[in-house]
């Protein structure tokens, strides 16, 4: 068991955890993603202190070269999945915001959050996982674990972009993805740095990202469910319209890009 | 005896903080150190171009920044505590105080549908709309003002060029010259009529002094080239392509120019005819007029040969059920009611830039152009695109750039957020020009007649602070 340390104050409070999570093993020449379990030291509970972490692995920690799943920052005891724990996450993120003032602060807890986003492998930075209409360079990707939780990677050639991917993954990742779906953009308008109003603008990182995020999900779900019926003649939605296909017999990736675009 | 536009002028740039109704006003002593009367006089009295004119003849101390700033007054107030700095005019310019009241004097007077009614108002706004265009002719010295059409923005005036003149005109095998510092508007128009009529696509690369390669261009025109469509001035090089020299190779071998002069007609006096080019496309909104309008340019003969690009009211003559008899030029292209209020303010912002003199925007601009590349040079760690001024090449003033390891959206941020100064971050519209650089974003500063030097100087420390700040992070 491996003990790690952030050397960095997190201003949310943080308890335990466990769960599965992807990790790039650099020194694995096989499957680059492997599960391991992670659980973060249950002694450690309080905010503005070190975070430890600790799991069952022989791997040795290193926060800039090893993958770090954000989402251990739970805050909460609550089981993950469970809708309360994105809005217990949500509310936390959003007052978080609100209550930095000055714009410089806001800034400086975005590059906290980035310098905790976990490096993601190279091969994240392909073109089919950019997020469309982002002034920066963002890469989302988005897989179900073996309990059906929607798990998030996601990377920017931006510090700032990085900051809100980290706590998009904060707030999102191991949810359920009915509970991805629900996450209305106006939920996250309080994130806003540098840009004022609430209108959606192309420019804006986090909604863009957000917007991937579910679209990432519904396809993922939609392709899960292909696995187990005969496939669908239609292929998921490249743009967020409603569409005659909503009139067919709704599965469940078909509710979920319902939601979406109603959003 | 009264006070004189000009001593309104001087002294509204120096008086104490007095604020405008629905947002904060910083001092705009800052940019000046004389006189007592209130800002809001000097604002009122100084916002027709004729004071700028005036004061221009007999203030030789100041420069045309510092004269003009007054006309604006969304330039002074302050933006997340700061002063704000606005360097994002390749993107809008500000409007003037003279535009926005001919606006609110439309809307308020004579809003009326145009080429229609017989009731007063109709033909009031119907003279004015049609003088807006007789402004735009004489602005660009067409040599009639049915060559202007109106159009919503620069990238419908290209649309309607390649989807009328190009779906007529082009064949398989033809060729399109374009250069890669194209904005998107004057590529993906010719892309889709590409794809259309199986005209293919050739592009201009750039030199070795980071500008488009005119070696190149001449020795890409043959006579398979149908259309040679080109920037005036690059939005993010800078740099300026000698319009007149393309023209005369793409008539040697019968090819048409359109010419985007976005960046080019807000900026320096701009001919026409003298260019010789068949088509000119700007918009408004960059030229200190309303958004929402843009004009077309076309030579009478190319116009008149043209099909419709849009069908609706104005642009025909008599409709049938099974045909219609389109109208002349320009009304033919003009599908719809116009946007008449928006038009008149564009004809607003003509007088105004004309009242100053577009030879002295030039001639101030080129001089900020100057100073800005200078100072930002300074800035350890810079790479500034585009050619580098000399007295042979003469830039715009903007300088599109990068700073090692920062991101130009996280500076862009950080400025606006600290600083209060805006400029642009992203690809600027130039995906493929930002590709051939090797980099897929960049940050600009573009500034206008308005900026003055001290702008320059607030931008550089900002900017020196903010990679101060970034770095701290590493």
């Amino acid at each position: 068991m491996i003990s790690a340390f952030l050397n960095t104050a997190l201003p949310l409070s943080f308890s335990s955890s466990s769960r599965s999570v992807k990790l790039t093993n650099h020194n694995d020449p096989g499957p680059k993603r492997t599960k391991l379990k992670f659980i973060i030291n249950q002694e450690r509970k309080f905010a503005f202190m070190p975070l430890k972490c600790i799991w069952n692995s022989d791997l040795e920690w290193n926060a800039r070269n090893h993958s770090f799943c954000v989402s251990c920052l739970t805050a909460t005891e609550v089981p993950l999945g469970s809708s309360e724990v994105v809005a217990d996450r949500l509310g936390r993120v959003v007052s978080e915001f609100r209550s930095l003032t000055e714009p410089i602060d806001r800034v400086k807890r975005l590059l906290h959050y980035a310098a905790l986003l976990p490096p993601v492998d190279e091969s994240v930075r392909s073109q089919e996982n950019r997020v469309a209409g982002c002034a920066t360079q963002v890469w989302v990707e988005a897989e179900l674990d073996e309990l059906g939780r929607v798990r998030f990677g996601a990377d920017s050639d931006s510090e700032i972009s990085k900051g809100f991917c980290s706590c998009l993954i904060h707030l999102l990742d191991g949810a359920e993805p009915e509970e991805v779906a629900k996450v209305k953009p106006e939920d996250l308008a309080d994130l806003n740095v540098g840009l004022h109003g609430k209108a959606h603008s192309r420019v804006i990182t986090w909604h863009n990202v957000l917007i991937a995020m579910q679209k990432r999900t519904a396809a993922l779900v939609a392709g899960s469910e292909r696995e187990r019926s005969p496939p669908l003649e239609q292929s998921f939605p490249s743009s967020l319209v409603a569409t005659a296909e909503a009139q067919i017999p709704q599965s469940r990736w078909q509710k979920l890009d319902a939601n979406l675009s109603r959003s | 005896m009264p006070p004189t536009p000009l001593q309104l002028f001087s002294s509204a740039m120096e008086t104490a903080i007095h604020k405008l109704p629905s947002f904060k006003t910083i001092n705009p002593s800052f940019y000046t150190a004389r006189g007592t009367a209130s800002f809001r006089v000097g604002l009122r009295r100084s916002s027709s171009s004729l004071s700028v004119s005036a004061s221009a003849d007999r203030e030789g101390d100041q420069d045309l920044g510092h004269r003009t700033r007054p006309d604006f007054p969304i330039l002074h107030q302050e933006v997340n505590g700061s002063k704000l700095v606005y360097l994002d005019n390749a993107a809008t310019s500000q409007k003037p105080t003279a535009v926005l009241k001919t606006l609110q004097n439309y809307y308020e007077s004579y809003n009326s549908n145009v080429h229609r009614g017989i009731h007063f108002l109709s033909a009031k706004a119907t003279d004015e709309y049609e003088l807006a265009r007789k402004k735009v002719a004489a602005f660009i010295n067409a040599s009639d003002a049915r060559e202007i059409v109106f159009t919503k923005n620069a990238t419908e005036a290209i649309n309607l060029v390649a989807y009328s003149w190009g779906l007529l005109n082009l064949k398989p095998e033809d060729e399109v010259i374009l250069t890669i510092a194209e904005h998107h508007s004057n590529i993906v128009p010719w892309q889709l009529v590409a794809q259309k009529t199986g005209a293919i696509l050739k592009y201009v690369t750039l030199n070795e002094n980071g500008a488009p390669d005119i070696g190149n261009l001449k020795q890409m025109i043959s006579r398979k080239t149908k259309i040679v469509a080109v920037h005036h001035v690059s939005n993010m090089l800078a740099s300026v392509l000698p319009i007149e020299e393309i023209a005369h190779w793409a008539h040697d071998v019968g090819a048409k120019v359109l010419l985007d002069a976005c960046q080019s007609v807000p900026h320096m006096a701009v001919n026409v005819q003298s260019l010789d080019v068949d088509f000119l496309v700007a918009s408004s909104h960059k030229m200190c007029g309303p958004t929402g309008i843009g004009f077309l340019y076309g030579k009478s003969e190319l116009l008149s040969a043209m099909p419709p690009f849009l069908g609706g009211g104005e642009m025909i003559s008599d409709v049938y059920l099974d045909h219609s008899t389109y109208a002349e030029p320009p009304s033919r292209f003009e599908a719809g009611t116009p946007a008449i209020g928006e038009a008149i303010g564009l004809g607003a912002a003509i007088d105004y830039l004309s009242g100053i003199g577009m030879q002295n925007i030039h001639d101030y601009e080129l001089e900020l152009a100057n100073y800005l590349h200078e100072s930002l040079r300074a800035v350890p760690n810079i790479r500034i695109y585009g050619p580098v001024p000399s007295g042979s090449i003469r830039r715009a003033a903007l300088c599109s750039f990068n700073v090692d390891n920062i991101h130009p959206t996280d500076i862009a941020t950080f400025l606006d957020q600290q600083h209060g100064v805006a400029i642009r971050s992203g690809h600027h519209c130039a995906q493929p020009l930002h590709r051939s650089l090797g980099v897929s974003a960049s940050a600009r500063a573009s500034l206008h007649f308005y900026n003055v030097k001290e702008d320059v100087d607030d931008f550089v420390r900002a900017l020196k602070d903010t990679v101060s700040f970034f770095n701290s992070y590493k």
